[in-house]
């Protein structure tokens, strides 16, 4: 009976998880100078065990993760939203020149007044705040940034635009985006999604300081409207330099002419 | 801000919400990554292991009954992959020479000296030990884990694995008492 219970309780007693009173129970056990030579080495062993180092796991294992994850959540969003296809073609032929500049400079505008009134943006869709799905969401969202298919990219830019308050890194890498993305929809997608952001005033300073680095039309007017938007005066001088460039679009030239003339 | 359980999170993820995934991949990540490595010491392999644990978590989500710990379905997969990689793969040398012990802070060298030499030799000792036997040691290593749980992951009563337990680092101490006399 005794050696059952040495059986039964050692293991325990090392890990530290037998209750109080189990413990007495055992430590009388170990009054038997057997049980008591037994336990010693056990507890020697156990000990050497504590020693392995286990060490960290790669950041490809996360990056590897996620990218899995933000496919099935795709793959999903696809197989369960036939109506979200449909608008997302509607969108791509929207996105055509002649209509995307007026309806851009409509969404940021709306966007920018929808944001500044006065509610809480992480209660926005009632649902609880959860500090630990924004870190994931975030990770998701940088992971998905760095990924070679600008359908993923997109889904980045989209995922970035369900976090509450996001951090510096997610910030820098939408910035990032705007500035050196070779696709000029996810370009677009980045400046609409730190449209969300503009009181930070990093973001207000990622923005102005994009302006001469575009060379894309869309993406010039689309910043132009938005910064005539926010009245932002430190905009002019970007502007200015942008329209020094030989290579500008000649509506798009007259477009920043005309915004600088707002803005002043 | 209350925080959700893992079951209450993998029942969301059975329900659709495939990110919170995300959530129980960064609470259990180390632990896993923790379990495969003590079975193997191939920090790439068991990057590989964890990654497989949790496609297959997403794949058979709609099994997921909700009674139970999450942990124990958890390393009953981790079981589950690791056996059929194995059957796939066979059991690969692996090499130990890269020992990684820790390190305390008042060790001076020759105890540090000592204690590495430990720990590769346990490790070795443990390679030696029948698969099931160091599963069900590094499993004991979880704290958190009760041996009710860790009886559901080997498919045995709560007793059954204490003495399952006991009995592996019975058998491992022998080992290393023959390693070190040999």
């Amino acid at each position: 009976m005794k050696k059952e219970d040495f059986e039964l309780l050692a293991l325990d007693y090392l890990r530290g998880t037998l209750l109080e009173s189990e413990k007495e129970g055992f430590e009388k056990l170990l009054d038997d100078d057997n049980f008591k030579r037994q336990f010693a080495e056990f507890k020697e062993v156990w000990k050497i065990m504590d020693g392995i180092k286990v060490p960290e796991p790669s950041p490809e294992m996360d990056n590897t993760f996620f990218y899995v994850l933000g496919n099935e959540i795709e793959k999903q969003r696809k197989n369960h939203s036939p109506l979200k296809e449909y608008l997302n073609d509607l969108l791509r032929w929207l996105m055509k020149p002649q209509l995307a500049y007026g309806l851009l400079f409509l969404v940021l505008v709306g966007g920018y007044l929808w944001n500044t009134k006065d509610v809480p943006s992480s209660i926005g869709d009632g649902t609880v705040v959860d500090s630990e799905t924004e870190q994931v969401r975030e990770k998701l969202v940088l992971t998905l940034l760095e990924q070679n298919s600008a359908n993923k990219r997109l889904e980045g830019v989209s995922e970035a635009n369900k976090i509450g308050r996001v951090d510096d890194q997610v910030i820098n890498a939408l910035l990032r985006t705007l500035n050196m993305d070779p696709n000029v929809n996810v370009r677009l997608a980045a400046i609409e999604s730190l449209t969300n952001y503009v009181e930070n005033p990093k973001v207000r300073q990622g923005l102005i300081q994009s302006i001469p680095n575009q060379e894309s039309p869309i993406i010039q007017v689309t910043l132009a409207n938005l910064m005539l938007a926010l009245e932002e005066k430190k905009s002019i001088e970007p502007f200015k330099q942008l329209l020094e460039k030989p290579e500008l679009d000649t509506t798009v030239k007259k477009k920043i002419e005309k915004t600088i003339k707002s803005i002043i | 801000m209350q925080e959700l359980t893992d079951n209450a999170l993998m029942l969301k993820v059975k329900s659709g919400d495939l990110d919170k995934l995300g959530l129980l991949y960064e609470r259990h990540k180390k632990r896993l990554f923790g379990f495969f490595y003590n079975m193997n010491f191939n920090p790439s392999l068991s990057e590989d292991l964890v990654q497989s644990v949790f496609v297959r978590l997403l794949k058979y989500r709609h099994t997921y009954s909700g009674e139970g710990s999450f942990l124990a379905w958890m390393f009953s997969t981790a079981r589950n992959v690791r056996y059929d990689y194995h059957k796939k793969n066979g059991q690969k040398f692996t090499d130990l020479t890269q020992v990684e012990y820790k390190i305390e802070d008042n060790d001076t060298i020759e105890e540090q000296m000592n204690r590495k030499d430990n720990v590769a030799l346990i490790q070795r000792a443990m390679m030696k030990l029948d698969h099931e036997k160091r599963e069900v040691l590094v499993l004991s290593k979880f704290k958190e884990m009760k041996f009710s749980e860790i009886g559901n992951v080997l498919g045995c009563s709560e007793g059954a694995a204490k003495v399952r337990a006991h009995r592996a680092l019975k058998d491992l101490k022998q080992i290393v008492h023959g390693m070190q006399i040999t």
